[in-house]
């Protein structure tokens, strides 16, 4: 019931609330993988299923994400003190020559939703900053965003790169946004596409699993 | 530089009258014009050849609007046999960074477009905003304007400008943090987009004012700046049809009542809001870009003209039959159909089967 009510608050982007009923949950024994499971992912995916049928839009995903961290604000040392760990590592940038951030950020919010550790590299991100990023934190998956046809081919410029310095298959790739399609993302070599951010969080979760 | 209207399209005094009856038909809210507009590759190449990076736009500004004027020049050259409902304007290309710099903050410029800076850190930072016209970007659009309609206005080539909508504007000031002002600060999300309304309209009058005074004598100089706004609603596409109606709405409306009529532009990945928007008063266009990965608006058109409620519907296709199929129905609201084509010859073998069509449905 408890779990239950943490889902529906975050749903609604009740950020105080959730956080509350978090610490209410675990001062009432509950185990804080249940917490997680149960209330907190459970929201962020029905968020993510009604933002891919129209149902919800930006603000409402936004508010129920900003939801889900107050809530993991309280949860993390129970969830680290039981030593439960992330389900993977995702890297995540907006691609050279393009500035445009909220596609990425709702990808971000909902691959974290899906308890994935995202390292968020930024916006217009250079092929070798991201090429130092996978060296440095060796992330299962990495996510490519671009808004526009004309940064889109960068998205093959950064794969291209990787695969020039040998890289390439130490992660995923998944590629998005809103002018590349599935087609798009076969023929320059990444390993998926995701047409929207709950799509993108089911992908991550299979990659890191 | 550039020529005479008339030297750029033949028969452009046709094309100006049957523009006249599509948009006079739409605000009076009557059906039954289907136009048709094809895109050769020359109408969009000077969006590559021009390079925003090269500028220094303090001391280049007679070299940036020479090439630009050249490069339109060198399209509407190109188009000149095509009978369709083009008609050749003359306007800035800065990216989308001037759209809000004008207001405040720079513009970052790359090869092919370019951004403004988001400079509210706090939704109600609006107030402390340079005052309207002391800024570095609205002094250098205003001379980037008024050198364009120098060279352009004896020669009859009307002046086009389009506006970001009061949310776009906002949005463009405020960044992503706009998505949770609809939540959490809606009463100062009212106040600034009220304040972007009331911009807008000044920055519009602006330019409206300088059109006038070099293109007021000519025949269609001030075409596109009379009784008109033109305006981008791109963001509503990140929200509902609700929170369309509760926070955009009002404030878009004021700036179309402010001219008389607004010609709308959205995407399709917000086909559910075309009725929002075309529910406002004197909406006469919505040019509806399709949008890879959403809905394609020829695929809707039934639906389309019960939205659009008399309103222009400009949208795109990808062939000739899908016009012969939708023809009909598309008589029964107002449609501006844009069709690519690979050439300014298939251009013209179109436009020439467009016109039979045309003549076996009247």
């Amino acid at each position: 019931m408890l779990l239950e009510e943490i889902s529906l608050l975050l749903q609604k982007g009740k950020a105080k609330e959730v956080k509350s009923l978090v610490q209410q949950a675990l001062d009432e024994g509950v185990q804080p993988a249940d917490i997680l499971n149960e209330g907190l992912i459970k929201g962020m995916s029905i968020i993510g299923g009604k933002f891919r049928n129209n149902e919800v839009f930006v603000p409402e995903v936004l508010v129920a994400a900003r939801a889900m961290n107050f809530g993991l604000e309280i949860l993390r040392p129970a969830l680290v003190r039981d030593g439960n760990k992330a389900k993977g590592k995702a890297l995540i940038c907006t691609v050279h020559g393009d500035l445009h951030d909220i596609g990425k950020n709702l990808v971000k919010m909902m691959i974290e939703g899906q308890g994935i550790e995202v390292i968020d590299l930024g916006v217009d991100v250079a092929p070798e900053v991201i090429a130092e990023a996978i060296q440095e934190h060796h992330p299962d998956l990495l996510c490519l965003s671009a808004l526009l046809t004309t940064t889109m081919m960068n998205q093959k410029v950064i794969i291209d790169y990787l695969k020039k310095a040998g890289i390439r298959d130490q992660v995923k790739i998944l590629v998005g946004g809103a002018p590349v399609t599935e087609q798009f993302a076969r023929d320059i070599g990444a390993d998926a596409y995701a047409a929207d951010a709950a799509s993108a969080s089911e992908l991550a979760l299979a990659y890191c699993r | 530089m550039l020529l005479d209207i008339h030297q750029y399209k033949i028969n452009i005094d046709k094309t100006f009258q049957e523009n006249y009856q599509l948009y006079h038909d739409a605000y009076h809210k009557r059906p039954g014009n289907v136009s048709l507009r094809v895109l050769p590759p020359c109408d969009v190449s000077f969006y590559e050849k021009i390079d925003l990076t090269k500028y220094d736009f303090e001391k280049d500004i007679e070299q940036y609007t020479t090439d630009l004027l050249g490069l339109l020049d060198q399209s509407y050259q190109a188009r000149k046999t095509l009978d369709d409902n083009m008609i050749p304007t003359v306007f800035p290309i800065l990216g989308i960074g001037d759209y809000s710099a004008f207001l405040a903050g720079d513009i970052i410029f790359k090869p092919d477009t370019s951004w403004g800076e988001h400079v509210l850190k706090e939704i109600d930072d609006w107030k402390k905003l340079p005052p309207y016209g002391s800024t570095k970007w609205y002094r250098l659009f205003m001379m980037i304007t008024e050198r364009l309609i120098q060279k352009s206005a004896k020669q009859g080539i009307p002046y086009m400008r389009g506006f970001f909508s009061p949310l776009d504007l906002a949005h463009a000031l405020r960044g992503e943090d706009i998505y949770y002002d609809f939540y959490d600060e809606p009463e100062k999300l009212h106040e600034l987009l009220d304040y972007c309304a009331t911009m807008t309209i000044r920055f519009a009058e602006d330019i409206y004012r300088l059109v006038d005074k070099y293109g007021k004598d000519t025949t269609y100089g001030t075409w596109y700046t009379r009784k008109q706004i033109n305006m981008s609603e791109d963001i509503a596409c990140m929200i509902s049809g609700d929170t369309y109606r509760e926070f955009c709405r009002p404030h878009t409306q004021r700036v179309v009542n402010h001219f008389g009529s607004g010609y709308m532009h959205c995407h399709s990945r917000a086909m559910y809001l075309v009725k929002e928007i075309c529910d406002m008063d004197h909406i006469v266009h919505l040019w509806l870009a399709t949008d890879p990965n959403q809905p394609r608006p020829i695929d809707h058109v039934a639906k389309l003209v019960n939205d659009a409620q008399g309103a222009v519907m400009a949208i795109d296709c990808d062939t000739f039959a899908e016009i012969e199929k939708n023809y009909e129905a598309m008589k029964k609201g107002n449609f501006s159909i844009c069709l690519p084509v690979k050439s300014v010859e298939e251009g013209e073998m179109v436009i020439q089967r467009f016109r039979q069509l045309e003549a076996t449905h009247r």
